[in-house]
């Protein structure tokens, strides 16, 4: 007979719940739930619900039928921020700021070649690597002589990448003039990776190479001269 | 970037191709083995093949006991290609799309360059569509200059895809 009777008060406070579930999705709260009770119609809800039309609800901690709702939420909160950005940097760290979910400027990723090299395995400049495949390629007229022998797919597209921009005429040069920053920290590969790119000025390597600001103070003079004499020889090709 | 590689490989010789002239058993390994090089395309660890440059050793056959073909063990030194993360290359436009563009630097051309990774850049549809922003614009066959973001290899089709971007200075077109 109670529940009977409390039918009717049920039904009204579920409707209320619902619409304060809406007005929590617009403000985007955390940590809404019902109470325990309250979808099976309890005699403790219903009887409180008899008083006018006065609903307790209690914010109790998330309750799991209710948990996948509070990511919708806060999903319908931030979905115009997530749609200028697929991940955490660049723009989109500015206009997250303003939302519940701070969102980190991502740092630029590391260029640490070293870790992801196997044994017996040595980076090259672009200067080497043309040196090297346009003697293969001079004598290709005699290789190519020869039917059975093939030549990797890749070949024709690494030399002309290879080659692209005019290169440094003599690659041990450019070692050598090079090669002493490795005793301030330079990697190998970032050694070749600012040969590649044929730098201008010591802020665009710091720029280009962020791993090498830790040794910023040591490496800016070295650096400096180093980029001058590889001006030097590129003039003078 | 281009790596040099010293390897070893087994080269399998036939049995016709065995001659008491040395001279022609040598050219039949270094034949063969250029056959196995140019088949390989790429590997995850080394990137895409390029070249063989030097042979530095063959060891002593071993004859396999049903076919009588023999295993020579083979060291030499290869020049490969391979793109890093974190590592900035320059790449030429060659498609462009909505959201963004792909680049083809060596032998890859499954490059990346979302819009949402090109600061100040807005499409421009039209029949040679392009990304514009104050200073300069992004079009067909434009190298640009770019920051490695991630790199995967498909192992099916012995390929590699990158993402890439042009957040920081210094990057852009060239």
């Amino acid at each position: 007979m109670q529940f009977s009777n409390a039918r009717p008060h049920f039904r009204l406070e579920f409707r209320l719940i619902r619409c304060s579930q809406k007005e929590m999705a617009e403000k985007g709260g955390k940590g809404f739930s019902l109470p325990k009770g309250s979808l099976k119609g309890k005699d403790d809800n219903s009887a409180k619900s008899k008083q006018g039309r006065k609903v307790q609800i209690d914010f109790e901690d998330v309750s799991d039928p209710l948990e996948p709702n509070s990511p919708k939420t806060n999903g319908k909160v931030n979905t115009p921020i997530s749609k200028g950005d697929s991940g955490k940097g660049g723009k989109a760290s500015k206009a997250a700021s303003g939302g519940k979910n701070s969102v980190t400027k991502a740092p630029s990723p590391e260029f640490k070649i070293e870790e992801e090299l196997p044994k017996n395995v040595k980076c090259l400049m672009d200067c080497e690597a043309a040196e090297i495949l346009q003697g293969i390629q001079d004598r290709m007229v005699v290789i190519s002589a020869d039917p059975s022998i093939k030549i990797p797919i890749s070949f024709d597209s690494g030399l002309t990448y290879a080659k692209r921009g005019g290169t440094f005429s003599n690659p041990q040069s450019v070692r050598k003039i090079l090669e002493p920053l490795i005793k301030y920290g330079v990697s190998e590969g970032e050694m070749c990776m600012v040969a590649n790119l044929k730098v201008e000025s010591d802020d665009e390597v710091f720029a280009l190479v962020p791993s090498l600001k830790s040794e910023e103070g040591k490496l800016r003079d070295p650096l400096k001269t180093a980029l001058n004499e590889l001006a030097k020889i590129q003039s003078s090709v | 970037m281009f790596l040099q590689s010293q390897l070893s490989w087994n080269v399998i010789i036939p049995p016709e191709s065995l001659d008491s002239n040395g001279l022609a058993l040598q050219k039949a390994i270094i034949i063969r083995l250029m056959d196995d090089f140019a088949a390989k395309k790429a590997t995850k660890d080394l990137g895409y093949f390029l070249a063989v440059t030097t042979l530095d050793k063959i060891g002593e056959g071993k004859i396999r006991e049903r076919t009588g073909d023999v295993l020579f063990p083979v060291e030499f030194s290869c020049i490969t290609f391979k793109i890093f993360k974190g590592e900035v290359l320059e790449g030429v436009v060659h498609k462009i799309l909505k959201h963004g563009v792909f680049l083809r630097c060596g032998p890859m051309d499954k490059i990346y360059l979302s819009h949402q990774k090109m600061p100040d850049y807005r499409y421009v549809p039209g029949e040679n569509p392009i990304f514009i922003s104050e200073t300069s614009k992004i079009e067909k066959d434009v190298t640009v200059r770019f920051m490695v973001i991630g790199e995967q290899y498909v192992e099916a089709e012995a390929d590699f895809r990158a993402v890439v971007g042009l957040n920081g200075d210094f990057l852009g077109p060239v």
